[in-house]
């Protein structure tokens, strides 16, 4: 019974593995039994487990497989507890949906098994990294699930757009996973363990200046994989991929895997003030550079990515606050609500004969009445309006951020403002794809097919009702977390008044960005007024500009970073590979030529120069054996 | 009264042998070179008569015997050798020996 | 009289080596040679070997001069010998070495003021080096290398004969 869970885990492996060999053989029938009835059965296994758990009051357990060595302790092992449980119960859940979807969408493509291989592979790895039970599996499966990123991301690689944008998100991950593995090698320094339940307990006993140096290179593969500032321009580059892999990875599941692990290790940073505050203030940075550049994009995907960016770091806030059930719950809430816009985008780009540009669509909700509701629900549930799912989770963390008070203050009526561009340019973009006429002909659109609209009503229907799970008045998720974060010290919502006051000034912020993106949207009130100012007219274009080339910051990392490298490495090679490098290694050989060159001078061939030498080295002898005390003189 | 001891025979044979060997290094005409091997081999007969004298016992004057004989026959196969070598050549020096010069 | 039956013997060997060194006429060396061999069997009578002495005589300046002075009549005279040294660096070894040598034999002479502790005190008797002791050693412990000796003087016999002997000639008279 214990290991019913390793069921869940193993048999998406299996499967990718299954359809790997026999990528060519299997048609799309066969393949699609194969990989839509192992989810079917992982979830109900996942579900079952957590039922299980549940009925144990979420105490957690753990099982260890392969124990490589005593100390320092390195094991292989996986640990069942709400927040594992959770998660598996996302993943499966979200990952049968979107595979139920996949299989209209990618119906037509050849290389239709390759897709769910990596798409398995991408749910094992991921559940390897939610269910372990220290660092080094978790790494492990850190490490395969930016793999599988990489594969899906470039799964049309015969582009070329596809294949850099596979290998820019894979290298900046790598550069968070090398701040992630120098922490782990502070961990094993420090406590000799990889051991979760260990390290956690004896996180009370080491210096606070330790603890913020691990945390900080923790930070940094947190930063990496959950695109943070300044790691983040490989999602929206990641939109190559495609749409249902993109809902699945860079929505619902591997980009939360920074805010996973930062939960994981929250009994270590609490004791790190510093690296709280980070957390926040780059939560706060990347909230609202994302939203920002997300007010003025014109692909339908690009949009939702810069809204996942700016998502996360609001999930980044609330753990720099010490508000760790609020993350957890954002999470969960966020990976409906953007796996539904996401998998709604999928069907409208379908439909659409696979054209992204939001600027040639408009008044699509005639043609595609489901999927315009479904994703109106998405855009409701994402700007925070009650009862949707976005408003307790989104209201809950700007209230536990407010409760902390001090710097805190700012960063709550500056989450706020991003609450309001969120609203703003989701609203944006469901006006300018559904409601508003642009102009273009669309009579060769129609609705998707059912396998498509299903998984969208789906998700429709959590995003309203998974909200419940952790309200004020049923606090769900929190016992749920309860054995998790039972050492952690956990900033509570405010009680009373000060809660009421703040629930209405977040439903006014989205409230108020919506109605913002349909003034300017769909009444045009923009042009309505007629504005002669040059000023404003200049402040409206700097906006644009700005927005649209998200604030200059990938040209100019770029020119940095890349030209920089670029620059330095080819110096390198002419300097210091050709001149220093090369001339040490000839000198040492020229060395060697000249010294034997004096040597072979000996060698003259006439024996009187031989008898001269013998006589030489015996006279020397000689004098060896007088002067040292074995011959008696 | 000065006393002969075997320190005065043991300086005479030093004294010889260095003289051959100095020799050696010094003259470059085979035969020469090859006397002065003969007078360093006689140097050696010296110490081993004298060792002998000192210790009291035979061995010394018999090892005298296998080293003279020894010197016949390398005298001869010298010998034979540097005519062979020298035989149509004006001068009997060795430096023209140098065939394993580098 | 033992001192002067070493000395003059000593002084004539000294000589005879110098002039078997320094000597312009090949045939001068051959003769400085064998006055150095005649003293050291004169020698070798004093310190009462004289078998010894006797197969000397015999053998070294009797059978070795011969065949020396022989082949220093086949070889000829060699007059450009009086060239300079032709090998580079090789006066500053021989000196350098001569130097160093000599230098040492002065330290260690003076150093243990001519008196050089040999280990073992001489003994008293007298040995007698007559032909009957001699056998009596060589014919029972010193016997191996009695015949290897035999062996070695017949190897240096067909060696000088294939050494000198001239195939050409040979098929010439035949």
């Amino acid at each position: 019974m214990k290991y019913l869970f390793l069921v869940p885990i193993f048999i998406p492996f299996l499967t990718s593995i299954f359809l790997f060999i026999n990528k060519k053989l299997f048609k799309n029938q066969i393949t699609n039994f194969f990989t839509l009835n192992g989810s079917l059965l992982s979830f109900l296994v996942s579900g079952f487990v957590f039922f299980d758990l549940a009925t144990n009051k979420f105490k957690d357990y753990s099982i260890k497989l392969f124990q490589w060595t005593n100390t320092p302790n390195i094991s292989i092992g996986f640990t069942v507890d709400g927040l594992s449980a959770t998660m598996l119960l996302l993943v499966t859940g979200l990952s049968l949906v979107i595979q139920v979807f996949s299989t209209s969408y990618m119906k037509d493509d050849e290389k239709y098994t390759s897709y769910f291989t990596y798409f398995n592979f991408f749910v094992f790895s991921m559940l390897l990294l939610v269910m372990s039970s220290n660092f080094l599996v978790m790494f492990m499966g850190w490490e395969l699930v930016g793999l599988s990123s990489y594969l899906l991301i470039s799964f049309w690689s015969n582009k070329e757009s596809a294949s850099k944008a596979g290998n820019k998100a894979f290298i900046i991950n790598r550069i968070g996973d090398f701040g992630f593995l120098i922490g782990l090698m502070i961990v094993l320094n420090t406590f000799e363990t990889f051991d979760f339940k260990t390290v956690m307990s004896l996180s009370s006993t080491i210096s606070e200046s330790t603890v913020t140096i691990i945390c900080l290179f923790l930070l940094l593969g947190a930063f990496g994989k959950s695109a943070q500032f300044p790691l983040f321009s490989w999602l929206p580059d990641a939109m190559e991929g495609p749409t249902p892999a993109s809902a699945l990875i860079h929505a619902a599941t591997m980009v939360t895997a920074g805010v996973f692990m930062l939960v994981r290790v929250s009994p270590l940073l609490q004791y790190s003030q510093t690296a709280k505050l980070l957390i926040a203030i780059f939560g706060l940075l990347t909230a609202l550079i994302a939203a920002f550049s997300a007010i003025n994009q014109y692909d339908i995907k690009k949009v939702l990515a810069y809204s996942t960016i700016s998502q996360l770091g609001f999930m980044f806030i609330a753990i720099g606050s010490g508000a760790y059930v609020a993350a957890i719950f954002h999470l969960v809430t966020h990976a409906f609500f953007k796996a539904l816009l996401f998998l709604g985008a999928g069907a409208v780009i379908h439909a659409m004969h696979h054209e992204q540009d939001i600027r040639k669509m408009g008044m699509l909700r005639k043609n595609m009445p489901v999927t315009a509701l479904t994703m109106g629900i998405g855009t409701l549930a994402i700007s925070g309006l009650p009862p949707l799912a976005g408003f307790w989770s989104k209201d809950e963390i700007l209230a536990s951020v407010f409760v902390n008070g001090g710097v805190y203050y700012v960063i709550w009526s500056l989450g706020l403002f991003a609450a309001l561009l969120t609203a703003f340019y989701m609203g944006r973009h469901w006006l300018l794809i559904f409601a508003v006429d642009q102009g273009n002909n669309h009579d060769d659109v129609e609705e998707v097919s059912k396998s498509m609209t299903i998984p969208l009503l789906l998700l429709g229907l959590f995003s309203i009702f998974i909200g419940f799970i952790n309200t004020p008045f049923f606090h769900g998720l929190e016992k749920v977390l309860h054995y998790t974060l039972e050492n952690v010290y956990v900033t509570h919502l405010p009680k009373g008044v000060t809660l009421v006051v703040l629930a209405f000034v977040s439903i006014g912020a989205g409230f108020t960005g919506l109605t913002l993106a349909y003034l300017v949207f769909s009444f045009k009130v923009l042009d309505r007024i007629n504005l002669d100012s040059k000023l404003f007219n200049t402040v409206i274009a700097l906006v644009k500009d700005l927005s649209t080339n998200v604030l200059y910051l990938n040209k100019y990392g770029n020119l940095i970073f890349v030209k920089g490298s670029r620059v330095l490495s080819r110096n390198i090679a002419a300097v210091i590979d050709g001149i220093v490098i090369d001339g040490a290694v000839n000198s040492v050989a020229a060395i060697f030529n000249k010294t034997s060159k004096a040597a072979s001078t000996t060698q003259t061939g006439q024996v009187r120069s031989y008898i001269a030498y013998f006589g030489l080295f015996l006279v020397l002898l000689i004098a060896l054996f007088i002067v040292t005390p074995l011959v008696n003189v | 009264m000065l006393e002969v001891t075997t320190d005065w025979y043991l300086t005479l044979a030093a004294i010889l042998f260095s003289i051959g060997f100095f020799g050696m290094m010094y003259r470059r005409n085979a035969l020469i070179m090859f006397m002065c091997i003969e007078l360093m081999l006689n140097a050696v007969n010296l110490t081993f008569i004298a060792a002998s004298r000192h210790f009291g016992t035979i061995d010394g004057q018999v090892s005298v015997f296998f080293v003279l004989v020894v010197a016949a026959a390398e005298v001869v196969v010298g010998l034979a050798i540097i005519v062979s070598i020298f035989r149509k050549q004006i001068s009997a020096s060795v430096d023209v020996l140098n065939l394993s010069k580098g | 009289m033992d001192v002067v039956l070493f000395i003059f013997p000593a002084g004539l060997i000294i000589l005879g080596a110098l002039i078997v060194v320094f000597a312009k006429n090949p045939v001068h060396n051959a003769m400085g040679l064998v006055m150095t061999l005649v003293s050291l069997a004169i020698i070798y009578i004093t310190l009462n070997a004289t078998f010894v002495a006797m197969v000397q005589m015999l053998v070294y300046a009797g059978a070795v001069m011969t065949l020396f002075l022989f082949v220093i009549m086949m070889i000829g005279v060699d007059k450009k010998e009086q060239d300079a040294e032709s090998i580079k660096g090789q006066t500053f070894l021989i000196s350098g070495s001569f130097l160093i040598l000599i230098s040492l034999l002065t330290y260690v002479a003076i150093s243990s003021n001519f008196k050089w502790d040999l280990w073992f005190p001489a003994v008293d008797f007298a040995i007698e080096g007559t032909p009957q002791i001699i056998a009596g050693t060589l014919f029972t412990s010193w016997i191996f290398p009695f015949e290897i000796i035999s062996l070695l003087l017949i190897v240096a016999t067909a060696a000088a004969i294939a050494l000198a002997y001239d195939i050409k000639k040979r098929k010439d008279n035949a």
